[in-house]
């Protein structure tokens, strides 16, 4: 019986609420359900572990990347990277689709609006190689973009971005509503 | 009785097993309406409260954050948000066009339903339905972020 219940006591410990704020070096955002974590996982497609729809390369950056982490198994589903730049963080991943990884960053934990198990993704590091900044999002759309080349940050310059806010307007409903809008507020 | 409490422990055990071992839940076929909406910003109050980073008042932010890469989803009406995974053929739900092209606009989606770990993913196996900005409130909060519109002034 004793070791029935030591053994009930084992499986259960992981399934307990962790911690994996200590160790953490995650910068502040000031964001009210902020959680620092800093976690051992397996980078994962999220399509593919939920649908068995697995490309090799894990969509290139194109598909949703998701961090398995390896305390509990929990699918932790990265939003943002490093950047205050309104920049995902699947392309920062995509380099290591599959690999083990350590991650560090803010965990956004808010379950009241559903908030659960998403992050804010700020440094990963592979094996004994120095941890690398969450921050290429920028640099590979330059890339991808070069004629987009000029002042000002991405999003004031994106080529798709551009051609909506021209046909729909700034709020999406015409250009009449823009400029009515805009006489009356600025 | 030692057998009864047995028995009870085991299946105790069985049932803790059970969420770790099981790695792709079944999918459920749904049909939901919401909107197609920004998760960081709905999520992290960067911007301001829930009601503020949705329909027109949150268009352009919401193209950015979508042509970001960051992940869509679909606001249904009784407030569950459901991540949107892929559209129809587009798996590219991480700046994509397919995507990009229904920020901020309420759709009814046909797909399947996939739970993990407290998030609720969406496969739109069709959007059956495009009702374009139904959310107009941009009088009640203005432009979100108020830098989304630039000045003309300046």
């Amino acid at each position: 019986m004793k070791h029935l219940i030591a053994c009930l006591a084992l499986i259960a410990s992981p399934l307990a609420a962790q911690d994996f704020s200590e160790g953490s070096e995650a910068r502040s955002w000031n964001l009210y359900a902020e959680v620092p974590a800093k976690f051992d996982a397996q980078v994962v497609d999220v399509l593919c572990t939920l649908t068995g729809d697995c490309p090799e390369d894990c969509g290139a950056g194109k598909r949703q990347l998701g961090l398995v982490r390896s305390a509990d198994d929990v699918l932790v589903l990265p939003m943002k990277n490093s950047q205050p730049a309104f920049t995902g963080a699947a392309v920062e991943l995509a380099p290591f689709c599959g690999q083990q990884v350590t991650v560090d960053g803010l965990m956004i934990d808010d379950p009241e609006l559903g908030a659960n198990n998403v992050y804010l993704l700020q440094t990963i590091k592979v094996a004994d190689a120095d941890k690398i900044k969450a921050n290429q999002w920028t640099k590979v759309w330059a890339k991808t973009y070069p004629e987009a080349k000029g002042k000002g940050p991405w999003f004031r310059r994106d080529p798709r971005i551009k051609e909506i806010i021209a046909t729909e307007g700034y709020l999406g409903l015409g250009l009449e509503v823009d400029q009515a809008f805009i006489a009356d507020n600025f | 009785m030692r057998s009864q409490i047995l028995t009870g422990l085991a299946s105790a055990i069985a049932l803790l097993i059970a969420p770790i071992a099981g790695h792709a839940a079944e999918g459920t076929r749904v049909q939901v309406t919401g909107e197609i909406i920004d998760t960081w910003c709905y999520y992290s109050g960067v911007m301001g409260s829930p009601d503020a980073v949705v329909g027109s008042a949150h268009h352009t932010c919401a193209l950015w954050c979508s042509a970001g890469g960051i992940p869509v989803g679909l606001l249904a009406e009784d407030g569950t948000v459901y991540m949107v995974l892929k559209v129809g053929d587009d798996t590219e739900t991480a700046g994509g066009d397919t995507i990009l092209n229904l920020a901020a606009h309420t759709v009814e989606a046909d797909g399947m339903l996939y739970e993990r770990d407290g998030l609720k993913y969406l496969v739109v196996s069709e959007v059956v339905s495009d009702m374009d900005i139904t959310n107009v409130n941009h009088d009640d909060f203005g432009n979100v972020p108020p830098f989304s519109i630039p000045d003309p002034n300046k």
